[in-house]
């Protein structure tokens, strides 16, 4: 019983979306509000269930004295220190300055320090799949290599052609591969969203 | 006692009311192409088309191979569903990559509940989290299994791009395979080489135009549209192929709006771009 009522369900919310996707009327906008502020409730009410859930688990791993206690005091300690920031008294929420400082001095450092790594990475990841002879590996790093003569600076007449050669990579070899890329993938989303908003087929298996 | 004459009369004036009170957010052209995806999909469902070549792009009909190791060897096996999410703040295609992503889990589920493997889900988003752990369960059910359901997990990696990759490098488990499907932007090439690093094989895939060189660089073939059209390859269902056919019919008829408007642009009659796409023609 409980499949035909959520089949229903998921194909009368999809073709009320894609209704006021492609109309503007006002009752229908209405409606489709409703639908997607009850959506963004049920999403709010999933990521604080979740952090609870992250939050009791860590701490009974740490009361357990099982797992790894140093990550657990320190989503414990992350988590309170947000919370401390943005609901103490007088605070402003997200927006109040000590979360920002939270996220400009910390956070952002952090990940900028993690994807600093992406060169040595990819450098790895290229010598990695060289050595596994892996042909459309060979054939993107020769391209890659080609690309970085192209983009030498290097002054003079050769500098001239070298610089109007790699233009011509981007705009016409590079630009179709890509262009036709893009095109497919958007055919591909678009007949997945309608799947998706008629209910057909079972996303969720 | 209204006649029934009358009633039909009200409901259409009724109609008509909410139809004179509405009107089209975009231009007809892209209207019309909205409307025609769905005619297509729809014209497919209703008549499915049986003939269809597997071709396993990704792959993941192999993924028996990687369970018997795993089983073997006592380890598990990690599928991360990329760094889309479902609700947290990103765009839809990401969102999209994830729900594409649900059946390549399935399938692996499946065979790790077959097998006894225990399975590690990444994923950064709670709702993504409440429906991996619904694909997975399903996958015991179907292989009646259930009571080795507690043996899997679901693993919330955290908010952003970065904390997954992170996780995924600093990470101490070595799993015997490894399955990335799904959005990965920024982070690839780092989620990607930490998880072929520590694990034993690697599927990767994603949508994401700008990743393919960090997809194919992993060793991973799901690239560009294959994301959304592995499932096809994996599954009998004649839905997940009625998708892929649409796409081809949809693809052709994008490739001749393409060919016959550069003709007819190039010979000054028509320019069609203003009316498909509602862009000014230079």
């Amino acid at each position: 019983m409980r499949r035909p009522v959520v089949a229903a369900l998921v194909i009368v919310v999809g073709i009320l979306l894609l209704a006021d996707f492609l109309v503007v009327n006002e009752s229908l906008g209405e409606i489709a509000g409703l639908v997607i502020d009850a959506v963004i409730l049920v999403a709010a009410g999933a990521a604080l269930a979740g952090v609870v859930s992250l939050a009791w688990r860590r701490g009974y791993d740490l009361w357990r004295r099982r797992g790894d206690p140093i990550g657990a005091i320190l989503v414990l300690v992350g988590i309170a220190a947000m919370l401390v920031a943005g609901l103490r008294p007088g605070a402003e929420g997200a927006g109040d300055p000590a979360v920002g400082w939270l996220v400009a001095a910390l956070l952002a450092p952090i990940a900028a320090t993690l994807f600093g790594l992406l060169f040595v990475t990819t450098i790895v990841a290229a010598r990695r799949s060289l050595s596994g002879g892996a042909r459309d590996a060979v054939l993107l790093v020769a391209a890659a290599l080609v690309t970085l003569v192209l983009l030498l600076p290097v002054g003079g007449e050769v500098g001239d052609w070298l610089a109007q050669a790699a233009g011509w990579t981007l705009a016409v070899p590079v630009a179709a591969v890509f262009r036709g890329l893009l095109l497919g993938i958007a055919i591909l989303a678009a007949v997945f969203a309608a799947r998706t908003l008629l209910g057909i087929g079972a996303t969720d298996d | 006692m209204p006649s029934p004459a009358d009633l039909v009369g009200r409901l259409v004036r009724f109609v008509g009311e909410i139809l004179g009170a509405s009107s089209l957010r975009f231009e007809i052209g892209p209207t019309l192409a909205v409307l025609g995806i769905l005619l297509v999909l729809l014209q497919l469902v209703a008549r499915p088309v049986s003939r269809w070549a597997s071709s396993d792009a990704g792959g993941l009909t192999a993924v028996g191979r990687a369970m018997a190791l795993a089983a073997e060897s006592g380890t598990d096996v990690v599928v991360s569903l990329g760094n889309g999410g479902l609700v947290r703040a990103t765009d839809a295609l990401a969102r999209l990559q994830t729900l594409a992503a649900l059946p390549s889990l399935s399938h692996v589920a499946r065979a790790a509940a077959r097998s006894g493997v225990p399975l590690r889900v990444l994923t950064s988003d709670p709702m993504a989290m409440v429906t991996a752990a619904a694909t997975v369960e399903a996958g015991h059910e179907t292989t009646e299994t259930l009571e080795r359901r507690g043996r899997s997990r679901i693993v919330y990696v955290g908010e952003g791009r970065a904390t997954a990759a992170g996780l995924v490098l600093t990470t101490r488990a070595h799993p015997a395979a490894a399955f990335a499907v799904g959005s990965l932007r920024e982070e690839a090439v780092l989620q990607l080489e930490g998880l072929r690093g520590g694990a034993g094989s690697l599927t990767a895939g994603t949508a994401e135009p700008a990743q393919v060189s960090s997809v194919l660089l992993a060793g991973g073939s799901i690239i560009g549209p294959g994301a959304y059209q592995v499932a096809a390859d994996l599954r009998a269902d004649p839905t997940e192929r009625t998708m892929v056919m649409a796409a081809n019919r949809l693809i052709l008829i994008g490739v001749v709006a393409i060919v016959v408007g550069a003709a007819l642009a190039a010979a000054g009659i028509l320019d069609p771009a203003a009316f498909l796409a509602g862009a000014a023609a230079e």
